[in-house]
This record gives C-alpha cells, sequence and structure tokens, in this order.
C-alpha cells in the first residue's frame, strides 16, 4: 500500500513537453503574421497579386528595411535602438548632394564617411563610457539635427540638373530609379543587406561575439571579448545602413534637407522588434527584420486597399505592433527562453 | 593621486545639485548677455511656458524612477488639449478637465497594465500606444485643431494677480510640489524608488510591484493630459500635433534633471527645474536673435555634456571599483 503511493509520488507530473504553438510561434516568427496577410490580401482585392501592387508594397519599405537592418544590430547589441538614425539619413544625404562637383563616386563615399563619423561617436561614448544608448543618441540626432538646421536650413540644396555638374547630379538622382535589369536597384540593395546582415550575424566571429554582448555584457567582458569594439562597430553599421538609406532617400526626393529621415528611427525600431528581435539583447535574426519591414509595408497597403482612412490606420498598426511583440514575448517565455 | 577628501565632497555637491547650478549659470549669462531678459513680463513668460513641459515631466519622472519608459507623453498631452476644448462646449470646462484627464489616466492604465500584467518592454508598450493615441486624436479632430469662443477660463489663468505667479504657474507649481512631498516624504512614495532600484528587492519586501507599475504609468498618463488641458485652456485651441515636440524635450529634460534611465533616481523638482532651464536657454536665445536651429542646437549639447559627464564620472568610479582608496593614501603617506 505504502509502496505504491511512494511510487505514485516519484512520479513526476511536471510536463516537458514544450508547448507545440509556442515552438512554432519561435520558429517562424513574423513571417507567420507575414503569411497571414498574404493570404488575406487576395481576398481583400483581386489587385492584391498584381506585379504593380507588390512593386508597390516593396517601394514604400524598402529604404526602411535597409535602415532597419542597421539598426538590427544595436538593438541585438543589447542597446534598445539608434535614435540618430533620422539625422544621420539626413546629413549623409545632405552632404552627398553638397559634394556632388567632385563626382559621383567620391560624393558618395563622402557621404557615406560623413555617416560613419557619426556612428564612430555614438559607438566609442556607449561603448567606452557606457552612455545610456537612448539618451545618448537622442542628444546626438538634436546636435545634428540643429547644425544642419543651422548650416542648411535656409538654403535647402538639390542636385542642379542643368548647371556645371548636371552629369553627376542626374547620375545622383537616377540613384533611386535606377533598374537592373527589370528589378529596381534599392530593391537589390535590401535583399544584399538582408543577406549580408544575417551572414555577419550568424557565420562571424563578430556576429557570435556579439550575441554574447547582447546576452551579457559582463559575462562577455569575463571571456576576453573588446566589448567596446563590439559595441562600436554595431553603431557604426548602424550608421553605415543610414546613410545608404539616407543617399536613397535624398536622391528619391531630390533635395537634401534636414527632415529627410523623419520618422524613421521608430519605424526601423518597429520593425526591428516586430521582426522578432528582442530588446534585452542577443536574440533575433535578420531574416526576421526584413519580415517586419514586410509586414509594415503589407499592412499598410491592405488597410489602403480596403479604403480604411489614414486616420484609422495609425491605430490598427498600433495595436498590431503591441499584439505581435506580446504574443512573441509570451511564446518565448513558455519555451523559458526570455527571463522578463 | 586618487581623488579623496574634500575633492570627493565637493564633486558629490556638483553632481547632486547639478541642475540648481546649471539653472542659475544659464540665467545668469542670459540676465548679463540678452537684450530685454531681466524683466518681470519675460520672467512671467518663462515661467508659463515651463508650465506645460513641467507638469509632463512629474509622471515622466516617476515612471523613469521605476526604471521604464514612457513614450506615450506626447500623444497623451495632445489627448488632453483635444478632449478639454472638444467637451467644452457640452459640458462647461469642470467636467471636460475631468475627462481629458480620466482618460489620459485610462491610456495611462493600459500601458501599466500590458507593462506589469502582460509582461512587455515599455519601450514597445508606449511605442505602440504613442502611435494608438495620435491615431485617436486625429481621428476626435478629423485630423484639423479645435477652437473654443470661451476664453474666460484662459485668460483668467494668465492674470497675475501675483506678480511671476498667474494661477496656472501657481497650479501647476502646487501640483509638482504635492508630488514631491508623496515621493520623498511618504512610504508609498519611497515605493517607486525600491521598485526602480531593483524590483526583485521590491517584491521580496513586500511591495505590490505590479500595483505599482499600473499606478505609475496612470499617472503618468493623467499628469500628461492635464498639462495638456491646461495649456489648451490657456491658448483657447488644441492643436494635433502639440505634443510632438514635447516627447523628447520631456525625456531630455528629465536626465538632465538627474533621473537615472537605470531606475531609482530621479526628482519631480529637479525635472522642473530642468524644464525651467530649457525654457530659459530658448527664450535668451530667441531675443538674443538666435533661430530654431541654434535652440535645438544648444538644447542638444547640454544633453549630450551632461550624460557624457555623468557617464564619464561613473566609468571613473568602476575605474576604481574593488581598490581601497583609504589604504592606499595610507600605504603612500608611510613611504
Amino acid at each position: 500500500m505504502q509502496s505504491a503511493n511512494l511510487d505514485e509520488l516519484k512520479k513526476d507530473s511536471r510536463s516537458l513537453e514544450l508547448n507545440t504553438l509556442s515552438l512554432w510561434i519561435s520558429k517562424l516568427g513574423i513571417f507567420i503574421v507575414v503569411g497571414i496577410f498574404l493570404i488575406v490580401g487576395p481576398l481583400v482585392s483581386a489587385k492584391f497579386y498584381t506585379l504593380a501592387n507588390l512593386t508597390t508594397i516593396l517601394q514604400t519599405v524598402a529604404i526602411l528595411g535597409i535602415v532597419a537592418v542597421g539598426v538590427a544590430f544595436v538593438t541585438y547589441s543589447g542597446h534598445y535602438a539608434d535614435l540618430s538614425v533620422p539625422s544621420v539619413m539626413a546629413f549623409a544625404g545632405i552632404i552627398t548632394v553638397a559634394t556632388l562637383h567632385y563626382g559621383i563616386a567620391i560624393s558618395l563615399l563622402l557621404g557615406i564617411l560623413a555617416g560613419l563619423s557619426i556612428g564612430i561617436i555614438n559607438g566609442f561614448v556607449v561603448g567606452v563610457y557606457k552612455a545610456n544608448p537612448i539618451i545618448w543618441t537622442l542628444a546626438v540626432e538634436y546636435v545634428l539635427n540643429g547644425l544642419m538646421r543651422w548650416i542648411w536650413g535656409a538654403n535647402q540644396i538639390y542636385p542642379d540638373l542643368h548647371g556645371n555638374n548636371g552629369r553627376a547630379a542626374s547620375s545622383f538622382v537616377n540613384l533611386a530609379r535606377q533598374y537592373v535589369g527589370p528589378i529596381p536597384l534599392v530593391f537589390i540593395l535590401l535583399f544584399c543587406a538582408v543577406i549580408i546582415g544575417q551572414l555577419i550575424l550568424s557565420k562571424t566571429r563578430f556576429g557570435r561575439r556579439l550575441k554574447v554582448v547582447g546576452s551579457s555584457a559582463e559575462v562577455a567582458k569575463f571571456s576576453g571579448i573588446n566589448v567596446p569594439l563590439t559595441i562600436g562597430i554595431a553603431f557604426l553599421i548602424s550608421a553605415f545602413a543610414a546613410s545608404i538609406g539616407g543617399i536613397f532617400l535624398t536622391s528619391l526626393v531630390k533635395l537634401g534637407v534636414y527632415s529627410n529621415g523623419t520618422g524613421y528611427d521608430f519605424n526601423a525600431v518597429t520593425a526591428v522588434v516586430v521582426g522578432g528581435v528582442s530588446l534585452a539583447g542577443g536574440r533575433g535574426n535578420i531574416v526576421g527584420v526584413l519580415g517586419g519591414t514586410l509586414l509594415l509595408g503589407i499592412l499598410v497597403n491592405v488597410l489602403n486597399l480596403i479604403g480604411v482612412s489614414q486616420l484609422y490606420q495609425t491605430i490598427v498598426e498600433g495595436v498590431i505592433f503591441i499584439i505581435v511583440v506580446g504574443v512573441n514575448q509570451k511564446s518565448l517565455r513558455k519555451l523559458g527562453r526570455d527571463d522578463a | 593621486m586618487l581623488k579623496t577628501g574634500r575633492n570627493g565632497k565637493i564633486s558629490s555637491m556638483v553632481n547632486r545639485y547639478r541642475i540648481v547650478w546649471l539653472c542659475i549659470i544659464t540665467f545668469l549669462v542670459m540676465s548679463i548677455f540678452a537684450p530685454h531678459f531681466f524683466n518681470l513680463y519675460n520672467f512671467t513668460t518663462i515661467l508659463e511656458t515651463m508650465c506645460l513641459n513641467a507638469v509632463v515631466a512629474i509622471g515622466f519622472t516617476i515612471v523613469i524612477i521605476m526604471g521604464k519608459l514612457d513614450l506615450s507623453i506626447g500623444s497623451n498631452l495632445t489627448l488632453g488639449a483635444m478632449f478639454v476644448i472638444g467637451f467644452e462646449p457640452h459640458f462647461g470646462w469642470t467636467i471636460s478637465l475631468l475627462i481629458a484627464v480620466i482618460s489620459g489616466g485610462i491610456v495611462g492604465l493600459v500601458n501599466g497594465l500590458l507593462v506589469a500584467k502582460a509582461k512587455i518592454d515599455s519601450f514597445i508598450v508606449t511605442l505602440g500606444t504613442m502611435t494608438i493615441v495620435q491615431g485617436i486624436v486625429y481621428l476626435y479632430a478629423n485630423g484639423g485643431a479645435l477652437y473654443t469662443k470661451d476664453t474666460g477660463l484662459g485668460g483668467w489663468l494668465q492674470q497675475s494677480f501675483i506678480p511671476l505667479f498667474p494661477p496656472i504657474v501657481l497650479i501647476s507649481v502646487i501640483i509638482i510640489l504635492v508630488f514631491e512631498g508623496i515621493l520623498t516624504f511618504t512610504r508609498y512614495g519611497r515605493g517607486f524608488y525600491i521598485l526602480g532600484g531593483n524590483k526583485e528587492t521590491a517584491w521580496l519586501a513586500g511591495l505590490k510591484t505590479d500595483q505599482y507599475l499600473i499606478q505609475g504609468f496612470t499617472i503618468s498618463g493623467m499628469t500628461a493630459a492635464l498639462a495638456g488641458a491646461l495649456f489648451a485652456i490657456t491658448l483657447n485651441s488644441a492643436l494635433p500635433d502639440l505634443g510632438v515636440s514635447s516627447t523628447m524635450q520631456v525625456i531630455a529634460a528629465t536626465i538632465i534633471g538627474g533621473a537615472s534611465m537605470a531606475g531609482g533616481e530621479g526628482s519631480v523638482v529637479k525635472s522642473m527645474v530642468a524644464v525651467l532651464t530649457l525654457v530659459i536657454l530658448y527664450n535668451g536665445l530667441t531675443l538674443l536673435g538666435a533661430g530654431n536651429s541654434i535652440q535645438i542646437l544648444f538644447s542638444g549639447l547640454i544633453l549630450a555634456v551632461v550624460v557624457l559627464q555623468e557617464s564619464f564620472s561613473l566609468y571613473q568610479r568602476n575605474k576604481l571599483r574593488g581598490q581601497r582608496v583609504e589604504l592606499l593614501k595610507e600605504f603612500s603617506l608611510k613611504r
């Protein structure tokens, strides 16, 4: 009698099986939601699966996607977000336009270098002095924005198509309108950014170090990783992606102005976080970020096709944002992979 | 040499009252250089301008003390402004003010519930509610501005019965002092600091951490809406993008005022002084003939310098961690 009781007691009633739903959610992540929208899309409107519409979707988010890939590295390193992205974008664009008389190649290089210099400052201060990333990049955003308004606010600069540097100017303007075969150059750049970003994150030594730094900076320090350098490179990548995005945006609007990147900071963070990169750092991947970016584009497109007014759209976007991230975090918690 | 003794005390004095020094220095510089700065009328203007962001900063400081972030303050502020102007023709000022504050509180409550119960990061939650509430604001006013014909209360709020302190300044300062008192002297208020310092410890000490989080966010929503409502009443109108620039300014001011993003540190009054400093700076620079660009540049520089100073002193302290400074000094004296 007693032994039977003991046997019963010994039996472990705790479930060892992982929650299947949570497992799938954590594996596929954002692409479940993207898939749902791809199924709902044609039901909503027959126009959804036309080539023109799909191109429109990609075109609205291509630059955002490039920027988001960069910001993902900062988020992955456990530093929330790079809020200086809008200024870096505008700055890179302005510098490129301002130096167009040196020829297109040199001006592009100078534009990217200008963006990178901001990235170095961010990386140095946040990496070495451990300043709070949100506040520091916010301060940089303010300073850079003020500077650009001060210097170029009164006289906005634009690529002068009919001036002395007409050829350089026209090739700069064509940059965002360039096609490689049937595919726009921006799309190719976006997919290149995603593939290269994913490879850097998962295949290189830097990527693995970044994962350790993102998971726990203290552990990384004691395992001999150069933490400030790793964080610095993450910010540098963010600035690099932002400058490329900014140059394309400037080429698209044909005007170098301080307000060019407005809104890209929070939109990029949205894409990154919806794409499954954890704000706590060290979890997520770049392919997910692409998914997050696509979701933003498809969402706006579907809402437009339904005929939802712009006023309702922001509300729907906000609700979906919170739900997606909430479900993702909950499933991670169920699997025991998140200590939040 | 390692810094000890008097030197340490002075630097701690500088650190603790940093924002007060900063405010006084800004005030003196502007008094000397800016034309038409030093007069009663201008001071009243400065204090009135301060009210909006200073009252928003109450709730935001509490959220920062808890170690969280509330990005929805800007939208909440606009919501309060819109509702108080929009409902005034139907219900009168008192009820519409109540509606405004309560609706801000509801947004805060949702924030708090999502952060505490659904355990989503506050950065994400409030980023989401920021867009949602902004959408509601646009929807409510159809994307336009709202005006009121009843300008009586707005005029009264700005009348200077007491020099320097028109009713709106008086109300704002009293609210801020009440909150400072609660945070500093009551057991309930200290709970926010304990929660921000270490959530685990707070829970073990018997604090209802979830309730604190929810209440903190609710307060943040309410004060933001209240600030927006008061501001709208004095303006007799509400614009749909009223709070856009406020979010970043309040974040900057709160950090300049000494609150730490890590949580457990911060003071409502110091945040107010920081807001005041920024307003004095803006005002003085405008009088000096500088444009909007210079103002943005300078507030960015101040924020950058404060963040740098803070993190640099932490960096140096961390370098000394584990060394026993007193023993080292004794050792060097003996030699």
